[in-house]
C-alpha cells in the first residue's frame, strides 16, 4: 500500500479557500432569492479573496517549501505573484460587481424578446462571481505548478471561466460572444500543443516535475531534439496565454469583445500567472538550456514590442487600443524574462505589479463612459471629454501616462527596471527596440489625452456616468498605486528583492 | 490480457503488425473528419479515431486507460454529442467561403510546411535510455498502479479537476438555461379554456394541418383555405419567423399545370 500523501494545507490556504469560495457562491446560485444574489455574491467574492491575502500573508515567510506531495512550489516569487494576483481580483471585482456590463440572460438570442423582457425583469447572470473565483484559482495555481500536469490543470482552470466571462456582455452580444468563441477555440489548440510538449518533455526526461526535466537538461545525456520539441511546445501554450506576437491574434478581438470589467481582469491577472510559470520554467527548468530558447524568445520579443506599438497607432477603438498596448506590454515582459538574472526576475515582477494596477483602473474607466446604447469604446467619440469630465478623463490620462512610462508613474520605475535588467544580461538589442517602442507606444497613449482635451467638443451625447461607490474605489485606488508605486518605489522593490528567488 | 508488447522496449511482430494497420487509418479517419462537409460523419470519424487510440493504449499494457477510453469517451461523449447533433438538426454543411484571400492555400502550405519539420526532427530522435516500460508501473496491477499516483503524488491536480468540472456545469448552466418568467406557460386548464371560451370556436377542434392536398404534404407548405388562401395557423410559428414558409398557391388546383395525356386521368 502506498503511504498517505501530506498535502500541507498552510501552504495551499489561499488556493483553496479560493475554490472554497467559488464552491458556496455556486450553492448561493441554487438558493439564495434572485434579489438579493448579486449582493451576497459580491460579499462573498471580495470576502474570500480578502481572506485568501490573509492566509498568503500568513506563509510569506515560509518561503520554499513544497506542497501537495511536490504539485505546489511555494517559493518567494509564488508569494509575489500569488498577492499581486489577489489584489488585482480584488480589484477587478469591484469592478464587475457593477453587474450592469453583463448580459442579464446568456441563453437568450441577442435582440430577441426573451432578452428584453429579462432585461426588464431587472435579471443577471450573477454567475459571474464564482466563475471569476474560479479563475483567481487557477491563477494562483498557475505560477506555484511545480510539475506540468499541475501546470496543465491550472491553464485549464484558469482558461474556462474566462472563455466563458468573455461571451457575457450586455452591449453588442454577437460581437462578444464571437469573441468568447475565437478565444476557446484558439485556447483549446494552445493547450492541444502545451500537452504535445508536454508528453515530449516526459520522452526526454522521464519525468514530468519540473525539477526531474531540469536534472535531465543538466545531465545532457538525454536527447536534445524531444527537448527541443518540447520546450517549443509548451513554449507555444504559454505564449498564446500572454498575447505574445505570432499567437496574438485573439487579443484584440477578445479584448474589444468582452465586457469590460473582465477585459481588465483578463488583461492584468492572466498575464501575472502566465508570466509567473513563464518564468518558472526558464528560471528554473530550462535556465542552462538557454541556447536552446533565449534566441528565440529575443526575436518574439522584439516581434511582440513592435508589432504591438505599431499596429496601437492604426485603431480607433479604445479597448482595441489597449489590446495592442497590452501586447506591446507583453513584449517589454519578455525582456525581464530572457535577462536571466535575479533583476530580470525583480523586474518582471514589479512591472507585473505596476501595469495589472494600471489595466484594472484603465478598464475600469472605460466602463463609466457610455452613452444611452451603452459602453462608448469609439476613439472620436472621446473627443472633449477632459473638458466635460476633467476627473475622470484626468485620471484615464494618469493611466495612459503610465503605461507609456513617463516619470512619476509606476510604468516608468516598471519599465526602468526591467530595461537595466535586460541591458546587465548583455541583450542591448532588446533594450534599443525596447525603448524604441515605449516612444512608438507613447505616441498613441498621448493622441487619446489630445482627444479628450484639445479636440473640438463634438457635442456628443456620450457621458461620463456616475460611477458606483466600488467602481469608484477600485479606480482611484488603482490610480493611488500606479501614483506611489511611481513616486516611492523602494518599500515594494526591496520587499520584492527580497523575495525574489526561485527554488528548485 | 492480451498482452502485445511482448518485450518491452522494442516494438514487437504483433504490436508492429496493429500498429502498421491502424495508424494510417486513424490518421485518415482524422484527416477526413476536417474534409467530410456533414457533422454527423464527422463525429462518427471521431469516434472511430477514438477507437484505435484505445487499442493502442490496450496493445501498449496501458488496459486501464484503454478501456476508460472506450467506455467514457467512445461509449458516453461520442454517442451524447451524436444525439445532440440529431436532435438539433444541423446538418448543414459548412460555408466554404474563404473570408481571407490565399487563407486555405497559406494554412495548407503552412500545415505541411510544419509538419515536414516535425517529421524530420522526430525521424532522427533516439530515446537515449533503456525504456522502462509499464512493466513496473504495472506490478501491483494496472488499476492499483494509476490508482496509487492519482491518489499520492498527483492527488491534488486530481482534486483540483473538481473545479474544472463545476465551472463546466456552470458553464452549461449559465449559456443554456433560460429562465422562463412565471406565467409564460399556461397550464391545461388554462389553455382548454382558451379554446372553447374565446371569441370564436374556429380553433377549438385543432388547428389546422400543414399541406396542400394530394399535392404537397410538408410542413412549411401552408394549407389552403376554401377561398384559395394560405391558412398562416397551419405553419409552425418557428417557421414562418425564420422566413422558410413556401408558396403554397402554386399547388393550388387552378393553377396547376395541364396533367399530361399519358397519365390517362384526363
Amino acid at each position: 500500500m502506498s503511504d498517505t500523501p501530506v498535502l500541507q494545507y498552510s501552504f495551499l490556504a489561499p488556493i483553496l479557500i479560493v475554490l472554497g469560495g467559488a464552491v458556496i457562491g455556486v450553492l448561493l446560485e441554487a438558493f439564495a432569492a434572485a434579489k438579493r444574489r448579486a449582493v451576497l455574491q459580491l460579499t462573498l467574492t471580495l470576502g474570500t479573496l480578502f481572506i485568501a491575502f490573509l492566509s498568503l500573508l500568513r506563509i510569506r515567510n515560509l518561503t520554499s517549501a513544497k506542497a501537495a506531495m511536490g504539485s505546489v512550489m511555494i517559493d518567494g516569487p509564488t508569494i509575489l505573484m500569488q498577492g499581486t494576483i489577489l489584489l488585482i481580483a480584488f480589484f477587478a471585482v469591484m469592478i464587475i460587481g457593477d453587474v450592469d456590463n453583463f448580459t442579464a440572460q446568456a441563453s437568450a438570442v441577442p435582440g430577441s424578446d426573451e432578452e428584453k423582457s429579462a432585461l426588464q425583469a431587472g435579471r443577471q447572470q450573477t454567475e459571474i462571481f464564482p466563475l471569476t473565483l474560479f479563475a483567481v484559482a487557477g491563477m494562483l495555481l498557475f505560477p506555484a505548478a511545480n510539475d506540468l500536469v499541475t501546470l496543465f490543470v491550472a491553464l485549464e482552470v484558469l482558461s474556462l471561466p474566462l472563455y466563458l466571462m468573455a461571451g457575457l456582455s450586455r452591449h453588442r452580444r454577437l460581437f462578444s460572444q464571437e469573441a468568447a468563441l475565437k478565444y476557446f477555440l484558439l485556447g483549446a489548440y494552445a493547450s492541444a500543443f502545451f500537452l504535445f510538449g508536454a508528453a515530449f518533455l516526459y520522452g526526454f526526461s522521464y519525468s514530468v516535475t519540473l525539477s526531474g526535466i531540469h536534472a535531465a537538461v543538466i545531465g545532457g545525456t538525454a536527447n536534445n531534439i524531444f527537448l527541443l520539441i518540447g520546450l517549443t511546445f509548451i513554449s507555444l501554450g504559454l505564449l498564446f496565454k500572454v498575447g505574445a506576437v505570432p499567437f496574438h491574434a485573439w487579443t484584440p478581438d477578445v479584448y474589444q469583445g468582452a465586457p469590460t470589467p473582465i477585459t481588465g481582469f483578463m488583461a492584468a491577472a492572466t498575464k501575472v500567472a502566465a508570466f509567473g510559470a513563464m518564468l518558472r520554467i526558464y528560471y528554473v527548468t530550462f535556465a542552462e538550456a538557454n541556447w536552446n530558447w533565449r534566441p528565440i524568445l529575443t526575436v518574439i520579443a522584439i516581434a511582440t514590442m513592435l508589432v504591438g506599438s505599431i499596429v496601437a497607432i492604426t485603431q480607433r477603438d479604445i479597448k482595441r487600443m489597449l489590446a495592442y498596448s497590452s501586447i506591446a506590454h507583453a513584449g517589454f515582459l519578455f525582456t525581464g524574462v530572457i535577462a536571466l538574472n535575479k533583476a530580470g526576475l525583480a523586474a518582471t515582477l514589479f512591472y507585473l505589479l505596476a501595469y495589472g494596477f494600471a489595466t484594472i483602473g484603465a478598464f475600469g474607466v472605460i466602463t463609466l463612459v457610455r452613452d444611452s446604447s451603452g459602453e462608448i469604446t469609439d476613439l472620436n467619440r472621446w473627443a472633449g471629454l477632459g473638458r466635460r469630465s476633467p476627473k475622470i478623463a484626468a485620471l484615464f490620462s494618469f493611466f495612459l501616462f503610465a503605461f507609456a512610462g513617463i516619470p512619476l508613474t509606476s510604468g516608468f520605475i516598471g519599465k526602468f527596471a526591467i530595461f537595466t535588467a535586460a541591458y546587465e544580461s548583455g541583450n542591448i538589442g532588446v533594450v534599443v527596440v525596447g525603448v524604441l517602442s515605449s516612444a512608438i507606444a507613447a505616441f498613441f497613449y498621448i493622441r487619446v489625452i489630445v482627444m479628450m482635451y484639445f479636440a473640438d467638443d463634438n457635442g456628443d451625447s456620450l457621458t461620463v456616468v456616475i460611477p458606483s461607490p466600488l467602481t469608484s474605489i477600485a479606480i482611484w485606488v488603482s490610480g493611488g498605486v500606479t501614483l506611489v508605486l511611481g513616486v516611492y518605489p523602494t518599500p515594494v522593490l526591496n520587499a520584492i528583492n527580497t523575495l525574489a528567488t526561485f527554488i528548485r | 490480457m492480451i498482452r502485445l508488447s511482448l518485450e518491452i522496449g522494442q516494438t514487437q511482430k504483433p504490436e508492429a503488425i496493429l500498429f502498421y494497420i491502424l495508424a494510417p487509418l486513424s490518421v485518415l479517419a482524422a484527416l477526413g473528419m476536417l474534409i467530410v462537409r456533414k457533422a454527423v460523419h464527422s463525429a462518427l470519424l471521431l469516434a472511430w479515431v477514438m477507437i484505435t487510440l484505445a487499442i493502442f493504449y490496450i496493445a501498449l499494457d496501458a488496459a486501464f486507460l484503454g478501456i476508460v477510453q472506450i467506455v467514457v469517451y467512445t461509449g458516453a461523449v461520442m454517442m451524447l454529442f451524436l444525439f445532440i447533433l440529431m436532435l438539433v438538426g444541423v446538418d448543414a454543411p459548412d460555408s466554404l467561403t474563404e473570408n481571407i484571400k490565399g487563407h486555405r492555400a497559406t494554412a495548407i502550405v503552412a500545415a505541411l510546411g510544419f509538419g515536414g519539420l516535425l517529421i524530420s526532427l522526430i525521424g532522427r530522435a533516439t530515446l537515449n535510455h533503456v525504456s522502462v516500460g509499464l512493466a513496473m508501473a504495472n506490478e501491483p496491477g494496472n488499476v492499483q498502479g494509476l490508482a496509487s499516483l492519482i491518489f499520492t503524488q498527483y492527488v491534488f491536480p486530481f482534486e483540483v479537476i473538481s473545479a474544472l468540472l463545476i465551472t463546466a456545469a456552470l458553464g452549461a448552466m449559465v449559456l443554456a438555461h433560460s429562465q422562463k418568467s412565471a406565467g409564460a406557460r399556461l397550464s391545461q386548464r388554462a389553455l382548454s379554456s382558451v379554446r372553447f371560451r374565446g371569441d370564436s370556436l374556429a380553433n377549438a377542434a385543432g388547428l389546422p394541418s400543414s399541406g396542400v392536398f394530394a399535392r404537397h404534404n410538408a410542413v412549411d407548405v401552408p394549407a389552403l383555405l376554401p377561398d384559395g388562401t394560405p391558412a398562416k395557423n397551419s405553419i409552425s410559428g418557428v417557421l414562418t419567423a425564420r422566413g422558410d414558409v413556401q408558396d403554397s398557391t402554386q399547388y393550388a388546383l387552378g393553377s396547376l399545370p395541364k396533367v399530361d395525356d399519358e397519365s390517362g386521368d384526363k
